[in-house]
């Protein structure tokens, strides 16, 4: 069998009295999109600095296919190809030099073909030869997917690289992501604040708060399994809420506000009780399901906002 | 991967602007001081040599390309180290400024090994720097000027070098220079690793060199037991190749090697101790830019 791709262990990291990680502990399997979910300042970038070696950490293991971080560094980096934060890049040099220059610092075939060939994949082949001083966000963006392919590497690990791109950016990197899970058999490791990215592309996922991993597990399960709390909007509430009372959910109406209700509900259990209400004759202006993980995950957001 | 990293850091540092604006200022400045003393160096010669001309009878071409180099030497020498600083002040803390220690720290290079890179790429931009102003000196001065003796003035004392016995003797000075100008590029190299913003390692290091040059010049007893710890006092060593000590007259190689030696020495540790500590900064760092 194969080792993880990546296997952290009780991982720390204090400034101080600070912990910016606190005890996350996560594994990816090879081939696996792994979602590393979390609000700003949750502990995403600290740990991915931890796992491309740039900061060092309090205490914990990191193992990348199977090695330990600390003993064969060079050897697994060699296999990383990463985007840490913001894309920045050496500005009074052109794309292609910059990717000339880290290309052959990892060992990469930096040869024109080659280099045109990442350039092309990430939608910069008209611009190789612009100084990055004249890119966009967005293409910083793009240059720095490129420059984490270039080496062809077996795990990428990538911080937000959606921020700033426009949609449709966002539509091709997505895109980008499942091509090189699906047909470059690569491991990706995604971290975003953005829970509808992680749901569109990942296949398992983690959300991390306060430094520590709250919940761990497949997308599909933790995203679709459970009740959803179904928001259902009407002129006559009061109505509603007694026919609802008397049919088999009665037990799981949550509350009553003027003009809606919120009941908890397995995702079959809608249709009929939309059906129930509409026999009634109760008008329904709409009916929201919010997933109980997304209503969680937007909770964390706000309250770091 | 030491030589690829090297080579990296090489077209890194040449990439930039600011890595010429040292031999833009060496290349418009040298001919411009050639030119002039051909025009008026007697002037100039009577000039310095106004409180011997009662006892001496300067004769020959005493305004020859020996005499330009060794002036421009002495003149530009003060000035060049701060050239330097732009280069080696910024190595490590524009990584840290620009953010790009994230892209080059996540390849599988050791700290060390960047470092070390890094490194010889600044002492070679230093060694490149002081061979362009030696090239420029004398390249220009003796076809424009031609060759003769070399009037060594002192305060006291006048040393008249013969013009076979010079070129060994600024080879040798220059190579003393490219020794004194890494020692600046090992202080604010230093600085450069502690850092994340590049102006501070440059004014650090021109500050140092500054105050350090000025307790020097203060004839206080306190600062004796300071003098010969400061590498500024040792830099001038390059002018030890023209002194001939009264008891090695007529020798061949006549130089003072002692205190070339003492002040070689003294720039040689300052250079081991700022490289070995710049190694153990970035190699303990937390990369948060």
């Amino acid at each position: 069998m194969n080792p993880p791709a990546i296997a952290i262990r009780d991982l720390h990291k204090s400034y101080g009295s600070f912990n910016a990680v606190n005890g996350v502990s996560l594994t990816v399997e090879q081939g696996d999109i792994y979602g590393f979910l979390g609000p700003n300042g949750a502990g995403k970038s600290t740990t991915i600095r931890m796992l491309m070696t740039l900061i060092r950490p309090t205490s914990g293991s990191i193992k990348v296919f199977g090695m330990d971080l600390a003993t064969h560094r060079a050897h697994i980096l060699r296999r990383i190809g990463a985007i840490v934060e913001r894309p920045d890049f050496y500005n009074y040099l052109s794309a292609r030099k910059n990717l000339e220059l880290v290309g052959r610092l990892s060992g990469a075939d930096v040869s024109k073909a080659s280099v045109d060939r990442v350039l092309g994949i990430v939608g910069l082949g008209h611009r190789t030869d612009s100084k990055v001083k004249t890119f966009s966000h967005g293409m910083k963006q793009r240059l720095g997917i490129a420059q984490a392919l270039l080496h062809n590497p077996d795990l990428i690990v990538l911080d937000e690289p959606t921020t700033g791109l426009d949609p449709q950016g966002m539509v091709d990197i997505r895109d980008l992501i499942l091509e090189l899970s699906q047909d470059h058999r690569k491991t990706v490791f995604l971290s975003s604040h953005i829970l509808p990215e992680v749901e569109l592309t990942a296949n398992r996922m983690v959300i991390i708060n306060r430094g520590k991993a709250v919940i761990e597990g497949s997308v599909q399960d933790l995203l679709n399994n459970g009740r959803l709390k179904v928001t259902i909007e009407t002129s006559e509430v009061a109505r509603a809420q007694q026919i609802l009372r008397e049919s088999s959910v009665g037990n799981h109406l949550q509350s009553v506000t003027h003009g809606e209700l919120i009941i908890m509900l397995e995702r079959h259990e809608i249709a009929g009780v939309v059906q129930l209400l509409t026999s009634h004759n109760i008008p329904l202006s709409a009916v929201t399901p919010v997933r109980s993980l997304e209503e969680y995950f937007i909770s964390l957001t706000q309250e770091v906002v | 991967m030491m030589l690829t990293a090297y080579r990296v850091e090489m077209e890194k540092v040449f990439s930039k602007w600011r890595t010429y604006i040292g031999f833009i200022a060496l290349g418009a400045l040298v001919p411009i001081i050639v030119i002039a003393l051909g025009i008026e160096g007697q002037d100039y010669l009577n000039i310095i040599t106004q409180q011997f001309g009662s006892q001496f009878d300067f004769k020959g071409n005493l305004i020859n390309g020996y005499t330009v180099a060794f002036i421009i030497f002495a003149a530009l020498y003060v000035h060049v180290p701060f050239l330097i600083t732009l280069v080696a002040g910024e190595v490590l803390a524009g990584e840290a400024t620009s953010g790009t220690y994230r892209l080059i720290l996540t390849r599988p290079i050791s700290r060390a090994t960047m470092v070390t890179a890094k490194y010889l790429a600044v002492v070679t931009y230093t060694v490149l720097l002081v061979l362009f102003m030696a090239i420029m000196s004398l390249g220009l001065g003796i076809p424009i000027l031609g060759t003769d003796s070399l009037l060594v003035l002192r305060s006291e004392t006048i040393t008249i070098l013969a013009g076979n016995d010079l070129m060994w003797r600024f080879v040798l000075a220059y190579c003393f220079a490219a020794l004194s100008m890494i020692t600046v590029a090992s202080v604010a190299f230093l600085f450069s690793s502690l850092v994340e913003n590049a102006i501070g390692p440059i004014m650090t290091t021109m500050s140092i060199i500054i105050g350090m040059t000025i307790i020097s010049a203060i004839d206080v007893p306190i600062f004796d037991y300071l003098r010969p710890l400061f590498f500024t006092n040792h830099m001038n060593g390059w002018k030890f190749f023209f002194d001939v000590p009264a008891n090695s007259e007529g020798m061949t190689y006549a130089a003072d090697w002692t205190r070339v030696a003492i002040s070689g020495s003294v720039l040689l540790l300052h250079i081991v101790g700022c490289f070995v500590a710049a190694q153990i900064i970035i190699r303990r760092k937390d990369i948060l830019t």
